[in-house]
């Protein structure tokens, strides 16, 4: 089983690869090859346990030994901010992977956090953290929730607690005012407040990249096709924005140049991944799909 | 929450999946306000963006003031068909109603300027800045009185002026 991911960073390509194998007798997965290299100068490379570190003068060869249960990327040690070691695992560390499940949304945090988890229920922590990183961030945050939500006011996150707090939405128009917990805000309305946080996070500690699972879940048909193209907005000026989705209309947000086809004939068989353009379409796009005849196999 | 149906907001009706791309591109521009525009599905052909206006927009038109549309359509050489699709549409709706696309097929455009949203993307730069590097193409420039048109009336509220 084999990883890679290819990044252009500061234009220089970094390519990092990490592979696993299985073999006769053991009980997990062990990693058999790592490499890290920038615009194909190797960085540090892994063959099984025996780590190699490229040096300034290769006479000079630096090596060291490693549990084969652990990837070495995140324990070889960078020289300098300007190590090519350091950019690449900042931007990794910078990456956010989103599959949130709005219900156990609740908005409390007792600590602060830059990095959310996938399923989005440190919301708290996280906007605590930005806040407290980019202050200014509050007002991304705000002029978003205004174009969605015109009613809402503010966001507050008192403490309740020795040490915790607990988010709460203020809304007002005409008729009054109303204060609701975070927790008690529909699923949209929380899908809502994380697309407002990742277009902030991308401009106050961007550029990210944003993986998101199914953006589109929770929201009514008329707000999926503003929200895929807020997101896709944000992301224009830096960083990348991807996401899977099933959503007729969120499909219809991305273009041929810009959306994969992704298919598995079987469980034992990997994940077949091909860009649209590559894929011969008879009629419309998202027809075709329900049809079922978007075949992603080369014939 | 749903849609605020007496905000100002432009529906797009594209003819294929060639121009719905390009609109595509146009949203993507920092400066326009997603919620004032939404790209619908694609009709299949020039005269079924006109069924579709008729069947889908002229009642939503009529209720709500604010509401404009593009029919975003391939001219297929033909610039007279602007007149054609004009006299189609029902006259009190007519000021609010754009006729816009290709000189010929949008697969000539895109081999002059590139994939569909970046021709999308410099179309909606051109709409904001005032300009017209990528309209006076030769297979755009017959846009010309439809595009001063809607600058006029749906930019005000498409665009905004300084990045979210």
């Amino acid at each position: 089983m084999r990883f890679q991911l290819d990044v252009q960073l500061n234009g220089q390509m970094y390519v990092y690869s990490i592979a696993f194998d299985y073999p006769p007798g053991f009980k997990e997965l062990r990693v058999f090859e790592e490499r890290l290299a920038v615009d194909d100068k190797m960085v540090f490379s892994r063959d099984k346990a025996q780590v190699h570190l490229a040096t300034k003068s290769p006479e000079k060869e630096a090596k060291f030994m490693i549990d084969w249960h652990l990837a070495a990327l995140p324990i070889v040690q960078e020289q300098a901010p300007q190590d090519p070691l350091f950019i690449f695992r900042q931007w990794l560390a910078r990456t956010v992977i989103l599959r949130p499940i709005p219900s156990l949304i609740k908005g409390n945090s007792e600590q602060e956090t830059l990095h959310p988890s996938i399923d989005g229920t440190d919301f708290g922590a996280w906007f605590s953290g930005l806040l407290k990183y980019a202050p200014a961030a509050y007002g991304k945050i705000d002029t978003y929730l205004k174009q969605v939500m015109p009613d809402i006011d503010d966001i507050k996150n008192p403490v309740i607690g020795k040490e915790s707090r607990s988010l709460e939405v203020q809304f007002s128009n005409k008729l009054g005012s109303v204060t609701i917990p975070f927790a008690d805000l529909s699923d949209g309305e929380k899908c809502f407040m994380i697309c407002a946080m990742v277009l902030a996070t991308n401009d106050s500690y961007g550029p990210l990249v944003c993986f998101w699972d199914e953006p589109d879940n929770h929201l009514a048909l008329s707000e999926v096709g503003h929200f895929v193209t807020s997101l896709r907005q944000g992301f224009q000026s830096g960083g990348q924005f991807i996401t899977t989705s099933h959503n007729p209309e969120a499909i219809r947000r991305f273009s041929e140049e810009n959306t994969l086809v992704l298919h598995r004939r079987s469980h034992l068989e990997p994940t077949n991944v091909r860009p649209l353009s590559d894929i011969q379409i008879n009629g419309e796009l998202v027809s075709a799909l329900i049809r079922g005849d978007v075949e992603p196999y080369e014939r | 929450m749903s849609v605020n149906r007496h905000q100002p907001r432009v529906f797009v009706l594209p003819e294929d999946d060639a121009n719905r791309q390009m609109a595509n591109g146009f949203t993507l521009h920092w400066s326009l306000i997603p919620r004032r525009m939404q790209v619908l599905e694609e009709a299949g052909g020039w005269l079924q963006v006109l069924e579709r206006f008729k069947t889908d927009q002229v009642v939503g038109m009529s209720q709500f003031a604010d509401r404009f549309v593009i029919l975003l359509i391939d001219f297929d050489g033909r610039e007279d068909r602007i007149q054609e699709v004009r006299a189609e549409i029902p006259e009190p709706l007519r000021n609010r109603v754009f006729v816009l696309g290709t000189l010929t097929q949008p697969e000539e455009l895109r081999q002059a300027l590139g994939t569909y949203e970046t021709i999308g993307l410099a179309m909606a730069k051109d709409c904001q800045e005032g300009t017209n590097a990528t309209w006076s193409h030769r297979l755009l420039s017959h846009n010309a009185v439809e595009l001063d048109r809607l600058r006029s009336q749906v930019s005000p509220f498409l665009f905004r002026e300084t990045p979210l």
